[in-house]
């Protein structure tokens, strides 16, 4: 199917232009608010293997990435996609993938390479039932796997969004983090967020004063390796146990030391709080949701949100522990968040409650008709649970 | 007056109407294996183990003990069992990404080991189930979710060609076909001779199925037939790849291997 | 149309991915029914997400009188996993008498899912097909876009302007988009059908768009629909 000269052209001036100029405001899915933000952020490639809920960031980037010079790759499978995609950052290009389910677990092999080497990959994970198959709609069941996953210490960076504007900021911010850390970024959002239709804002970053962090190939650099520069030697295997110490060492400070300028969270209304919410990701709005209803009816409720559950706000956790008469955590897992929320408060006597619903969603009324029944069974029992 | 199907008897009367599309080539398959079953009456034994895709909505179809697995997976399932239990009749049950694509290296090894499995895989040219994006064997031009403009060529390769693949690296005693859902009768008699080769414990055997999915071809009745009988063909090949060195001997003709032209 | 003629209408709501299609097509079988026609049968189309659209509504829409031909929850308890199924129901859905309204799902080639259908014996019903557009979304976002998209779809009867941004809409984006589709459907040679609007905006926008263009209220299902 040939083309007139005339939309050629045409099409060839669109490949030059920006995909979206200034700011603008748009509806949208969760999926398609990811690829908007890959192509505005400059990604160059993107690497993937279908899997649901994920399937449209795909869809939308094959469709758009010949307008503007982008380009993709359909793996054979989602270790190759976590792989490939470590190649092309390797190669010096802003390259992602984004996965779900039993592809995050692929993943992780490639992921612990992309630890130990330092790569720039970014991922975005759109969480889904678990474990195995289980269900391709929603949980929060991923959120140790995206952290922790690798057989390494984890140290990685990861952003948990909460809607389609987070969405897209994070998607943009995940390649600049990445870039200027060193650290393979995550962004996590779930079935529901992938699914869902609403509003937001995309833009180009350079109209919000957002400049794009440089590239720069590992391999593949200028001139004659040996004679006009260092040939790259990258490995990630040693020979002695004093070696790996002193390189995972070397990493664990650098990952404290740059930590407090990645650290992001929300906190509200605690200082007074009989009860404060901890909630990550589409179940933070339905906390929020939940302190609001619960402030108007004289409930003193308090609400926290960490964004970045790697480096988790422990500091600011613990700040807002101390002066709250109990903790409530709610999320769609079995006390996945739980954990790293009684890590980061080791040593604080705050009785934390919870919502456990893993697989299934979490409304805003069900949160406040816990709350109210946790403060009517006056018992001695420390923390509730569900 | 209610109308009993003529359903194989290996089929499970309780979990029919089954849940695949209407035109869906799996529900042919199916019965083909179904009649090889009661043909060679090894329902009993057989323990039948299906993949992710649109395979998976066979995970309660016959009466047989059935595994479903992860997505390409299903291939080191059935291995392990056999091992474990070489008096089962192992079925691995897959489509075009669990056989060629993730599942590759797992259909490759079994292959190369002499496995002493059955595996028969679904070819219908697209990741249907997760809503039609390519597959290794989607042909060129084809368009799909992942290749919105068409599948070219260049970048991304010619269909793979499993059962030749298969042929080329087992052994002498493994059977490798491809028959087709437009030919029943056919696919049947390469089912039972796959079976057969894993009854006598003679090694690995290999059926891929043209498959039809007038869902994501896009397709009404006559036009799913034109592309499965008229167009797949001339991308793959119908017909008996690799017979097992004995039967070629006991049968007495030139069969034996041969390779695609 | 003729009342006999709208009696046995059908119609097809195709368009891009999340532009609104579902929802029209329900308001759209509900206004049918109101008018007097029966049957009145709404057909789901969607593969893709068959359990995120018109399943979840299927039995209050069918307790109001109108037949919905799509997946039952109960029914998919047991598949296994939602994803790309088609209902066998579905494909006959053109054959039966009265108004059919079927809501096409996206991808691709979202509209060749139509060929799904088997078509009357005889064609003495044609079946329209109506792009619902809505600017808010990047693909079809100004004139040029639209365009370009509708060619693509190749024959179709109509255009639907259906510009919002969800909760967030204004009237602003509404008008924006009836000016964006008048001049689309202009260029394309086809009429626009209806603007579509909530109709919490009934006060702010009157009968007729900015272009002159009727409007058709609509009730909003589909925040129920899914989960």
């Amino acid at each position: 199917m040939s083309m007139p000269a005339v939309e050629l052209e045409a099409k060839t001036q669109r490949k030059q232009a920006k995909p979206i100029e200034g700011v603008k405001k748009v509806f949208m899915t969760g999926n398609e608010s990811v690829a908007w933000a890959a192509l505005a952020a400059g990604a160059e490639i993107m690497y993937g293997y279908p899997i649901t809920p994920q399937n449209e960031i795909m869809h939308y980037w094959t469709r758009l990435a010949p307008r503007y010079g982008k380009q993709f790759l359909q793996t054979e499978d989602e270790i190759s996609a976590g792989f490939t995609t470590c190649g092309g950052v390797l190669a010096g290009k802003r390259a992602f993938t984004a996965t779900a389910g039993p592809g995050n677990i692929l993943m992780q092999e490639s992921m612990s390479m992309a630890e130990m080497l330092r790569l720039p990959t970014v991922v975005i994970v759109q969480q889904r039932g678990g474990p195995s198959t289980a269900t391709v709609i929603y949980s929060q069941q991923e959120t140790t796997l995206t952290c922790f996953g690798g057989n390494g210490e984890g140290l990685r960076i990861v952003y948990s969004s909460s809607s389609h504007q987070d969405l897209f900021d994070y998607t943009i911010k995940a390649f600049n983090t990445a870039w200027k850390y060193r650290f393979p970024t995550f962004v996590l959002g779930d079935g529901y967020q992938a699914k869902m239709r609403e509003s937001l804002h995309i833009y180009d970053p350079a109209a919000k004063g957002i400049k794009m962090e440089k590239t720069v190939p590992f391999v593949g650099q200028e001139g004659m390796p040996g004679v006009d520069r260092a040939p790259a030697h990258l490995r990630n295997t040693f020979n002695t146990e004093e070696e790996l110490l002193e390189v995972i060492t070397g990493y664990v400070a650098e990952y404290q030391k740059i930590a407090p300028e990645i650290i992001e969270y929300e906190v509200i209304e605690t200082a007074d709080a009989e009860i404060v919410l901890v909630a990550h990701g589409i179940v933070a709005r339905a906390a929020w949701a939940a302190v609001r209803a619960l402030r108007n009816k004289g409930v003193r409720a308090g609400f926290f949100r960490p964004i970045t559950l790697r480096p988790f706000p422990a500091e600011q956790l613990r700040k807002a522990a101390r002066t709250a008469k109990k903790l409530l955590v709610a999320e769609s897992a079995q006390g996945q968040l739980l954990k790293l929320v009684q890590e980061a408060l080791y040593g604080e006597t705050v009785p934390i409650a919870t919502y456990l619903m893993p697989g299934q969603g979490i409304t805003a009324e069900e949160l406040s008709d816990y709350v109210m029944e946790l403060r009517s069974n006056k018992t001695n029992r420390e923390g509730g649970s569900r | 007056m209610t109308v009993v199907p003529n359903m194989p008897k290996a089929w499970r009367i309780e979990t029919k109407p089954h849940k695949f599309c209407p035109g869906c080539g799996h529900g042919l398959v199916l019965k083909a294996l179904g009649e090889a079953i009661d043909e060679l009456g090894v329902q009993e034994r057989v323990v039948f183990g299906c993949d992710i895709g649109c395979s998976l909505l066979s995970w309660d179809f016959f009466n047989a003990d059935t595994v479903q697995t992860h997505h390409g997976r299903t291939t080191p399932v059935m291995t392990g069992i056999k091992r474990a239990r070489p008096d089962r009749i192992c079925i691995a049950y897959m489509g075009d990404g669990g056989g060629y694509a993730i599942g590759a290296q797992h259909l490759v090894n079994a292959a190369t080991r002499n496995e002493k499995i059955t595996v028969i895989l679904a070819n219908n040219c697209n990741y249907a189930m997760t809503g039609g994006q390519m597959a290794p064997t989607t042909l060129p031009e084809m368009k799909t979710e992942t290749t919105p403009y068409g599948r070219d060529v260049e970048e991304t390769g010619y269909p793979t060609q499993g059962p030749e693949m298969v042929a080329a690296i087992t052994g002498e005693t493994a059977y490798s076909a491809r028959g087709t859902v437009a030919n029943l009768r056919q696919l049947k008699n390469y089912l039972k001779k796959a079976l057969q080769n894993q009854i006598e414990e003679r090694g690995f055997s290999f059926v891929e199925a043209l498959s039809a999915c007038p869902t994501n071809w896009s397709t009404n009745a006559k036009d799913t037939w034109h592309f499965l009988e008229e167009t797949m063909p001339k991308y793959f090949k119908i017909g008996e790849v690799k017979v097992p060195v004995k039967e070629a001997k006991e049968s007495n003709t030139s069969q034996g291997n041969h390779t695609k032209q | 149309m003729t009342k006999g003629e709208i009696a046995q209408t059908k119609e097809a709501y195709v368009g891009e991915y999340a532009s609104g299609k579902s929802e029209v097509a329900i308001n759209r079988a509900l206004w049918l029914f109101e008018t007097g026609i029966r049957p009145v049968i709404l057909v789901d189309l969607d593969l893709v997400e068959p359990f995120y659209t018109l399943r979840p509504l299927k039995k209050e829409l069918e307790a109001r009188g109108i037949k919905v031909l799509a997946w039952e929850t109960l029914n998919t308890i047991g598949l296994g996993e939602t994803g790309n199924l088609l209902q066998p129901v579905v494909r006959w859905a053109l054959r039966r008498e009265g108004a059919v309204v079927i809501d096409v799902g996206y991808g691709v080639a979202g509209i060749e899912k139509l060929r799904l259908l088997e078509r009357p014996a005889f064609e003495r019903e044609s079946l329209k097909i109506y792009v619902v557009i809505n600017i808010a979304r990047p693909m079809t976002g100004d004139v040029e876009a639209v365009v370009d998209y509708v060619r693509a779809l190749g024959a179709v009867h109509g255009l639907i302007n259906n510009s919002h941004w969800g909760d967030d809409t204004e009237p602003a984006i509404i008008h924006e988009g009836a000016q964006v589709v008048t001049k689309a459907a202009k260029i394309l040679g086809l009429p626009v059908i209806w603007t579509t609007v909530d109709q919490k905006w009934q006060k702010e926008i009157g009968s007729y768009d900015v272009c002159g263009n009727p409007v058709f209220f609509l009730k909003r299902y589909m925040p129920r629909a899914f989960w």
